[in-house]
């Protein structure tokens, strides 16, 4: 940025509308400034993606104090895990990331053994002797690893980690109290057998453990760059994936620019593919070296007018399609792509979510929390005013699954057809105004104004509305809160949201994921977002953690399915299908919101886009 | 007039420290760290952000603390929502976008402004004057997002599909040059310049009928003067003091960006940074820049007096 120009130029009216003129004649031709080096010489034909976030994207690139789909989505293409999801495979599967092969598994089940993949590199960076990144070893896992333990991190997922590698707990808690933290304190489940090998011991059987080592949270970190940029870390990452990024390169809230890691190991597109995969093409750069990209612009949009005009423009490489764009896109009735946008070479994804879409209580407040019969009968009285298929109409075009219980279609746990034999499903204003009488409230007198925590993008703002109509017309009023989603995130990390919205994605396909969101010792600031308690609760959790899927488990899955419902901790569900929209330029895309690496595995064809 | 410009500096100084103090004091009525952490917090963290801003220390200390940072313009303390940005560098990357928007939109907005309220006065109660005015509201009655989301469709994304491209639907640009600035930046000043015009060419043509209504007017009238003089040489040379009261009143708010135009058409200015501070909470930035903006508008209220006297002779240095 350069500020000289414009100064002399805004006194001189006459001189400043010359500048305009010769810019207007110039037209935008080298607006394109980003693709120029730094000494402004035009690049040599660089493959870039450009993509789009929907949200002001993340706070910080420390792996650690990420939560959100949006840290994943930036954090996973400089950072890599132990594990990764299978490109192209359907429903998700793990493969080996950075080690050798899958770990085994002892015979009681409680002993993982792994093999790092020799010759990973950091990506070259001032912290290390010489500025040249040097190889990833095991102890730098064990090093990421304890870092989520360390309360100064300010880790929002410890959640993932908590009681489940031998001493790792009782190392947290000796550490918080210490005066400094003791990362090379020893850890009983961590062993390191070489630089390359190590064994990792669990206190108990953990289902959900190699989901949670493909999780970005679980990314391998270098001490180095941690303890020479401290609180810059978040700033300025130094992974061993396919891309890089400077901190000059990232605009908090407005663009993120990735370059291609120029040490990135040898990773390899894969062969193995579904049959559908080969009609689009996706089976054929099958061994290809990855990344097929040399740099990845990401634009954060917080309204989805400018999103769906720059994807339509061919300035986006894809789109998901904002639901008020649905029909723009798609024929209502068929749900499928219209010829105009066929014609034009446009791939369109339909992605079934693993979603939990809910208005949430801070079960910890002192008006809408609670567990006595008249606080639930707030709770149930609210639910029953609502009314969900209105919203999935109104706002979703019909396509979203209304459903009970916070396990999402797919997953075992989900009732039939989507409803509960407890369901809660409204609306039923007639009952919702006898438990509001119940609760001590009646016609809503009483009641104080709810604060509604909720995030200001898309068509959130109208949505809010709705509900506030809806929770009217039995007098329940709501003060609405509308924030940027990190900021939200924050409010409700603090327990400052009195209720609150947003969606759940499962972090793996196990319902176990979305119970614990209502497992208490994973209260705010991790998951358990409600402050949900319930001791019957947390002892069936603690059971399905450790058994493996099957019949039995599935039972349980439903008590505890049940037993939320019965609390009310939120209103709802909803999943949705998230549609994407593809230009013909970019290839080999096959969105999954399961996972968010799937960046390097992309190509362009640059000849194709528009503006060449 | 330097001794002047130094004398109002001087007389300023208790002014701007009694500024500061209330601020300060303001910002700290209720617990900052509280606010941010929320009321769950864990004391180690609420220990650690209060120690990192000094928060523990006399407020009398911090006050001479944050003083002195002013002073030497060290804005070197963290911002607590983006950990790891500093809090003069998260201000200064904001600056270049937002003056980028807000200069040229006030420079294009007065010019028009100006001539819109001249030639209003001039033929008031004429067709000219009634249509000025009735565009002038017009465009001022309709709201900021209207714009925006038509200016996005018609004025970037449509024309483009045409092949003019013109204007970015959004996004700012690396380097800021002059085609770059067209690109992006453009669209969202006209738009900003349709609605601020209404505002300003009502008030200008309000000026410029009071002065038309003076005695020295009708004696130049009297005296042979033709109506163009009369317009640009008598009746704009004394509407000036209004002129350039309402111009520098909007100075210190250049900085602050416009904050739609920036949140709707992404350029990562000042406005969108402020209201993210204030959504997060983020104290270190909020003060920071609330000594700065009073600051401004203490230095834009000694250069109006200066211009004053400049531009017209009545008013003295004292």
């Amino acid at each position: 940025m350069i500020g000289p120009p414009l100064t002399p130029v805004s006194h001189r009216p006459h001189r400043f509308l010359a500048v305009l003129v010769l810019g207007l004649l110039a037209g935008p031709a080298d607006v394109k400034a980003g693709l120029k080096s730094g000494d402004g010489e035009p690049e040599p034909a660089l493959k870039v993606v450009h993509r789009p976030m929907r949200s002001d994207g993340p706070k910080s690139m420390d792996p650690v104090r990420g939560s959100t789909t949006y840290d994943n989505q930036a954090i996973s293409q400089i950072y890599d895990t132990l594990l990764q999801y299978k490109y192209l495979a359907r429903p998700p599967q793990l493969e080996p990331c950075l080690i050798e092969e899958m770990p085994t598994l002892s015979d009681d089940e409680l002993t993982y053994r792994f093999k790092l993949k020799k010759g990973i590199r950091f990506q070259d960076d001032p912290c290390f002797p010489g500025g040249k990144g040097r190889e990833l070893v095991s102890q730098d896992v064990f090093y990421s690893w304890k870092r989520m333990s360390d309360n100064d991190n300010q880790p929002k997922s410890w959640w993932l980690y908590e009681d489940t590698i031998a001493g790792l707990d009782a190392y947290r808690k000796v550490q918080n109290e210490a005066a400094t933290f003791d990362y090379d304190a020893p850890v009983e489940g961590m062993r390191v057998i070489n630089d390359h090998e190590f064994e990792v011991i669990l206190v108990k059987p953990v289902q959900r453990f190699l989901w949670v080592l493909a999780m970005f949270q679980s990314c391998v970190v270098p001490r180095e760059a941690v303890e020479k940029y401290g609180t810059r870390f978040g700033r300025h990452p130094v992974g061993t994936g396919p891309f890089s990024m400077a901190e000059e390169d990232w605009v908090a809230g407005q663009k993120m620019i990735l370059k291609r890691n120029p040490t990135y190991r040898e990773d390899f597109y894969p062969s193995e593919h579904e049959a559908s995969d080969e009609a689009l093409g996706l089976h054929l750069p099958a061994g290809k070296r990855l990344p097929l990209v040399d740099r990845v612009e990401i634009t954060m949009f917080v309204q989805d007018q400018p999103m769906w005009l720059q994807f339509r423009a061919g300035k986006l490489d894809y789109t998901q399609v904002p639901s008020e764009y649905f029909p723009k896109a798609f024929l209502r009735r068929s749900q499928s792509l219209k010829q105009s946008f066929r014609d034009e070479g446009i791939v369109a994804h339909a992605v079934p979510l693993l979603d939990f879409i809910f208005r949430a209580f801070n079960m910890e407040d002192p008006i809408v929390g609670g567990y006595t019969g008249n606080k639930r009968a707030l709770r149930e009285a609210m639910h029953a005013a609502v009314d969900l298929y209105e919203f999935n109409d109104t706002f979703y075009n019909g396509l979203n699954w209304v459903y009970d219980g916070p396990i999402p279609p797919g997953l075992a746990g989900f009732p039939e057809n989507g409803i509960a034999p407890n369901s809660l499903q409204g609306p039923d204003l007639k009952r919702a105004r006898a438990l509001l009488a119940k609760a001590g409230y009646p016609e809503g007198k009483g009641l104080p104004v709810i604060e509604y925590y909720t995030s200001n993008g898309s068509n959130i703002a109208e949505q809010v509305e709705l509900f506030r109509r809806q929770l009217g017309k039995i007098g329940v009023r709501l003060l609405p809160r509308l924030l940027d989603f990190s900021t939200l995130i924050d409010a409700i990390s603090n327990k400052r949201a009195q209720m609150f919205s947003f969606a759940w994605g499962s972090d793996y396909p196990d319902a176990e994921n979305n119970l614990a969101l209502f497992y208490g010792p994973n209260h705010a600031p991790g998951s358990n977002h409600y402050n949900y308690q319930n001791d019957e609760y947390d002892k069936l959790y603690q059971k399905i953690a450790v058994m493996p899927p099957g019949p039995e488990r599935t039972e349980i899955l439903v008590k505890m399915r049940d037993m939320v419902m019965r609390d009310v901790p939120y209103i709802g569900s909803m999943a949705r299908t998230r549609h994407y929209l593809i230009n013909p330029w970019l290839r080999n895309f096959k969105p999954s919101e399961d996972f968010y690496n799937w960046i390097k595995y992309m190509d362009i064809d640059e000849s194709k886009r528009p503006n060449k | 007039m330097f001794a002047y410009i130094v004398r109002r500096l001087l007389y300023n100084i208790p002014v701007y420290l009694g500024i500061i103090f209330i601020v300060m004091a303001a910002l700290r009525v209720n617990d900052p760290v509280w606010a941010y952490l929320g009321k769950h917090a864990t004391q180690e963290r609420y220990d650690q952000l209060a120690s990192d801003m000094g928060l523990g220390k006399p407020f009398v200390q911090q006050y001479g603390n944050f003083l002195s940072d002013v002073a030497r313009l060290d804005f070197t303390v963290e911002s607590w929502d983006q950990p790891g940005m500093k809090v003069g560098k998260l201000l200064t990357q904001c600056l270049i976008p937002s003056l980028a928007l807000t200069i040229p939109a006030l420079i294009l907005t007065t010019i028009l402004a100006i001539t819109v309220g001249l030639l209003s006065a001039y033929n008031r109660g004429r067709w000219i004057d009634q249509s000025l005015v009735f565009f002038s509201v017009l465009g001022m009655s309709i709201s900021y997002l209207v714009y925006i989301i038509l200016g996005q469709y018609f004025g970037a994304f449509w024309l483009n599909e045409w092949g003019i491209g013109i204007f970015a639907i959004e996004g700012y640009p690396e380097s800021l040059t002059p085609s770059s600035w067209i690109h992006y930046c453009l669209l969202p000043v006209l738009i900003s310049v349709t609605v601020a015009l209404g505002y300003d060419a009502r008030y200008y043509r309000a000026v410029m009928v009071e002065e038309s209504n003076r005695d020295y007017i009708t004696t130049a009238r009297a005296k042979g003067a033709s109506g163009q003089k009369i317009l640009f040489v008598h009746v704009l040379k004394n509407a000036m003091i209004p002129i350039i009261t309402r111009i520098m009143i909007t100075l210190p708010f250049l900085v602050t960006g416009s904050i739609l135009m920036e949140m709707y058409f992404n350029i990562p200015g000042m406005g969108r940074q402020l209201i993210l501070a204030i959504n997060a909470k983020d104290f270190p930035v909020i003060q920071v820049f609330t000594a700065i903006f009073a600051a401004l508008f203490i230095l834009t209220n000694i250069m109006t007096d200066v211009l004053y006297a400049i531009f017209d002779p009545r008013v003295r240095l004292q």
